[in-house]
C-alpha cells in the first residue's frame, strides 16, 4: 500500500525529486571528501596552526620559565632587531646562503636533466645504474648525511694527510682546473663567471649528486611520459638528437622543471646541514626566541624566492595540452 | 641489397620446422666495413664510452663514501698507524661490528627503531592516501584551501618550529579544553579563575606532557604531519588524479559507498605509488633525528638508531683502550666505530631498498605527477 503511494508520488513530482538527489549526491560526495581529509584538516587545526602561532609568539615576545610557572613578556620586534643587528654573523650567514642557493639550484636542476636523459635511454647496466643512483635518496638522510660527508671528504685524501694540506692541495687542483677551463672558454668567448662556476660545481659533485635524486627521478618519469611517436616523426623528418632535445624533450619537461625548482629550493633550505638552518640551530641552543625570528624572517625570505622563481619559470613553462 | 633479394635462395636442407638457405652475401669484411667504419657508428660509439664512464663515475662519487665506510670499519687496530694503508684493509677485524652487535645490543636499537619507524611509516601512508585521495577527487568547498595548507605544512621548515613544537607537546592541549576540564584555565581576572579553578573534570591542569614517549610522532603521523608528509600527499594526489573516475562510477553503480571503493578499487590500483611513499616514509623515519631528539629528553634514552652512535666510545671504552695502546690515539678508531654504526643504520634500509627499488620508477611514472 504505502509502496504504491510512494511510486505513485515519485511518478507524480519526477522532476523535482531528481534534482533534489542530485543535489543531495553532490552534498553527499562533499561530505565523503571532508571526511577524506578530516585527519589532516584535524591535524592542521589542533595542532599545527597552534604550533604556528606559537612559534611566532615566541619570535616576539621574551618566555622565563620560574618555578614551574612559564612568564610571558612581550618585547615587539626586539628579537628580530637582535638577530639581524645584534647577532654578529646571522645576516652574513643569510646572505652566503641565499648565495649557495643561487648557486645550487641550477646546478641540481641542470645535473638532473642530464642524469635523467641518460638514464632514460637503452643501455647495458641500466637497472643497475638507477638503483644505485637512487640509492642517496633513501640513504643520505638525516643521521647519515653528516658520516656520508665525513665518510666522503676522508675518502677523497690519503690517510696521512693533515687538514691544511688537503686544503691547500684542493686550491691547488682547483686552480689547475680553473686556468685550464680559462684557456679554453676565452677562445670561445665566455666569462670569467662561469669558469668559477664550473670549477665550483665540479668541486661541489658530490653535495649535488646527493641532493639530485628525488629531482632525477622526478623528470624520469616526465621523459617516461612524452610519447615514442613524436621522437619518431622527428627521427622521420631528419632532426638531430641534439635539436630532439631542445624541441622535444626540453618542453615536454618543462613543467617538471617547475616542480622541481620548487622542490629543490624547499628541500635545500629546510635541510639542517644547511648553513642558515646550522645557524638557527645553533642559536636554539642558547636562546630559543631569537632563534624563532631568525627562522620566520629565512622562511619567508626563501617563500618569497619561491614565488619569485615560479612566476619566472611558470612564464616559460609549455604545458601540452591532452584533452 | 635489392641484388640480393632478386636472385633465388638456394635451399640447403630443409626440415620439419627449420630451413636453412644459403645466397650469396655481401662478403664479410664490406658488410663489417659498412657497419662500422662510419661517421654514425664513429659517433654512436663515443657517445656510448663517454655515458658509459660518466655513469661509472658518477655511481662512484656515490658509492665511494660507503665503501670508506665498509672499509674503515673493517680495519684491525693496526691498520690505523700504517700509512701504507689508505682504501683497503690489510687486517681485517671483526672487531667493530662484534662490539656493535654484542657490546651495543644492535638488535634492541634494531627492533626499537624498526617498531617506531614500521609504525610511523603505515600510519602516514595511509594518511597520505586519505587526504591524497579527499583532495583529488572531490570537489568540495575549501579544497583549495586544505591543498594550499599541505603545501604550507611541506614548506616551512620544522627547524623554524621546534620550540613551538616541543613546547606544545610538553604541554599538550586541544584548543584549551583539557586545561579548561581540569582547573588549568586562567583568564587573569580573579573572580573567573577562582570558578575555573574548580572544575575538576579532568586530570591535566597543565596540558598532558607527552614527552620522551612514541605519542606525539605517532599523532603527527596520523594527521599527515610529520616529516616531508606533505610531499607524500602531495604525489598520492597527482596520483589519484591520474586514476579515470569512470572505474569509480562502476563502482558506485554496483552499489558500493565511497569508502568501500577506495578500500577495494583505488587503494588496490596504488600499490607501486603506496610502496614508494611508504619507502621514503620509512627510511626518513629511521634515520630521523630531528622529531627524535626534539622528543627524546630524558636521561636514559630509548634504544633508538639516532642514539646508536652516541653512546658508542662508552660501550668501546675497552676496545677503545686496547687500540690506545698501539697507536696513543683514538680519534681515527672512534671514527672507524662511527663509520661501523654508519654501516649498520644503512644495512636494513639498503636491503629494503633493493627490493623496492623497482616500484619506485613505476610509482613515480604512473604518479601522473608528470602530467
Amino acid at each position: 500500500m504505502t509502496n504504491q503511494v510512494n511510486a505513485a508520488s515519485v511518478t507524480k513530482a519526477a522532476k523535482p525529486v531528481k534534482k533534489k538527489k542530485i543535489a543531495s549526491l553532490d552534498r553527499r560526495k562533499a561530505r565523503a571528501g571532508w571526511l577524506f581529509v578530516l585527519p589532516f584538516v584535524l591535524g592542521f587545526v589542533l595542532i599545527y596552526i597552534p604550533i604556528l602561532i606559537e612559534s611566532v609568539q615566541y619570535s616576539f615576545n621574551v618566555y622565563r620559565v620560574l618555578d614551574d610557572v612559564v612568564i610571558k613578556e612581550f618585547v615587539g620586534w626586539k628579537n628580530y632587531s637582535d638577530a639581524l643587528f645584534s647577532d654578529a654573523d646571522f645576516v652574513q650567514t643569510l646572505l652566503t646562503g641565499l648565495q649557495e642557493m643561487a648557486f645550487d639550484i641550477p646546478a641540481i636542476l641542470i645535473f638532473s636533466l642530464f642524469v635523467a636523459v641518460i638514464l632514460n635511454q637503452k643501455m647495458v647496466g641500466r637497472a643497475a645504474f638507477r638503483a644505485i643512483f637512487f640509492l642517496p635518496v633513501v640513504l643520505s638522510t638525516g643521521l647519515m648525511e653528516s658520516i656520508l660527508m665525513t665518510s666522503h671528504a676522508e675518502g677523497g685524501e690519503g690517510m696521512d694527510l693533515g687538514m691544511e694540506e688537503s686544503a691547500a692541495d684542493k686550491m691547488k687542483s682547483a686552480m689547475a682546473l680553473e686556468t685550464l677551463l680559462m684557456s679554453i672558454f676565452d677562445g670561445l668567448g665566455f666569462g670569467s663567471g662561469l669558469v668559477t662556476y664550473i670549477v665550483t660545481a665540479v668541486q661541489e659533485i658530490a653535495t649535488i649528486i646527493n641532493r639530485s635524486g628525488v629531482q632525477i627521478l622526478i623528470f624520469l618519469a616526465a621523459l617516461q611520459s612524452i610519447s615514442p611517436a613524436i621522437y619518431e616523426s622527428c627521427q622521420i623528418d631528419g632532426a638531430t638528437s641534439w635539436e630532439t632535445f631542445w624541441k622535444i624533450t626540453f618542453p615536454m619537461v618543462s613543467p617538471m622543471i617547475l616542480v622541481n625548482a620548487v622542490y629543490t629550493i624547499i628541500d635545500n633550505f629546510t635541510t639542517d646541514s644547511n648553513s642558515v638552518m646550522m645557524k638557527i640551530n645553533a642559536t636554539y641552543q642558547t636562546n630559543m626566541h631569537i632563534s624563532s625570528a631568525m627562522g620566520w624572517m629565512y622562511f619567508l625570505l626563501v617563500l618569497v624566492i619561491v614565488g619569485l622563481i615560479a612566476a619566472i619559470c611558470s612564464a616559460f613553462v609549455f604545458y601540452q595540452r591532452r584533452d | 641489397m635489392t641484388q640480393n633479394i632478386d636472385r633465388k635462395p638456394q635451399v640447403k636442407k630443409e626440415t620439419k620446422n627449420k630451413i636453412r638457405v644459403e645466397f650469396e652475401r655481401t662478403a664479410l669484411k664490406d658488410r663489417l666495413k659498412a657497419k662500422y667504419v662510419s661517421a654514425f657508428f664513429l659517433k654512436r660509439a663515443l657517445w656510448y664510452i663517454f655515458r658509459l664512464l660518466l655513469l661509472i663515475g658518477i655511481a662512484f662519487v656515490i658509492l665511494q663514501p660507503f665503501y670508506t665506510l665498509i672499509s674503515k670499519s673493517l680495519m684491525a687496530p693496526q691498520d690505523f698507524v700504517d700509512a701504507s694503508v689508505v682504501k683497503v684493509p690489510r687486517h681485517l677485524s671483526m672487531g667493530i661490528y662484534r662490539a656493535i652487535i654484542v657490546d651495543v645490543q644492535y638488535f634492541k636499537f634494531f627492533f626499537t627503531t624498526l617498531g617506531l619507524s614500521l609504525a610511523c611509516a603505515l600510519l602516514q601512508t595511509f594518511a597520505a592516501c586519505l587526504v591524497g585521495y579527499g583532495l583529488a577527487k572531490f570537489k568540495f568547498r575549501g579544497n583549495k584551501i586544505v591543498f594550499f595548507a599541505v603545501i604550507l605544512s611541506l614548506v616551512i621548515p620544522h627547524g623554524t618550529l621546534q620550540s613551538a613544537i616541543y613546547f606544545h607537546f610538553s604541554y599538550f592541549d586541544i584548543l584549551g579544553i583539557l586545561k579548561f576540564f581540569s582547573g588549568g584555565a586562567r583568564t587573569g581576572i580573579v573572580g573567573i579563575d577562582s570558578i575555573l579553578s574548580k572544575i575538576h573534570i579532568l586530570p591535566w591542569p597543565k596540558g598532558i606532557n607527552m614527552m620522551n614517549s612514541i605519542i606525539p610522532l605517532i599523532l603527527l603521523s596520523i594527521c599527515g604531519l610529520a616529516f616531508k608528509n606533505g610531499l607524500y600527499i602531495f604525489m598520492l594526489r597527482q596520483f589519484f588524479r591520474g586514476v579515470p573516475d569512470e572505474l569509480e562510477e562502476s563502482a558506485y553503480l554496483d552499489g558500493a559507498n565511497t569508502f568501500r571503493t577506495f578500500w577495494q578499487i583505488i587503494l588496490p590500483l596504488s600499490i607501486p605509488m603506496m610502496i614508494t611513499v611508504f619507502l621514503f616514509a620509512f627510511c626518513w623515519q629511521w634515520t630521523d633525528d630531528f622529531y627524535v631528539r626534539l622528543f627524546y629528553i630524558s636521561v636514559d634514552k630509548p634504544s633508538l638508531m639516532t642514539y646508536m652512535s652516541d653512546g658508542l666510545p662508552l660501550s668501546f671504552a675497552s676496545l677503545i683502550t686496547s687500540y690506545t695502546e698501539i697507536t696513543h690515539q683514538s680519534a681515527d678508531y672512534v671514527q672507524a666505530m662511527k663509520y661501523g654504526c654508519g654501516v649498520m643504520i644503512c644495512l636494513p634500509l639498503t636491503i629494503l631498498y633493493l627490493f623496492c627499488q623497482k616500484f619506485l620508477v613505476q610509482g613515480i611514472e604512473r604518479s601522473g605527477i608528470v602530467g
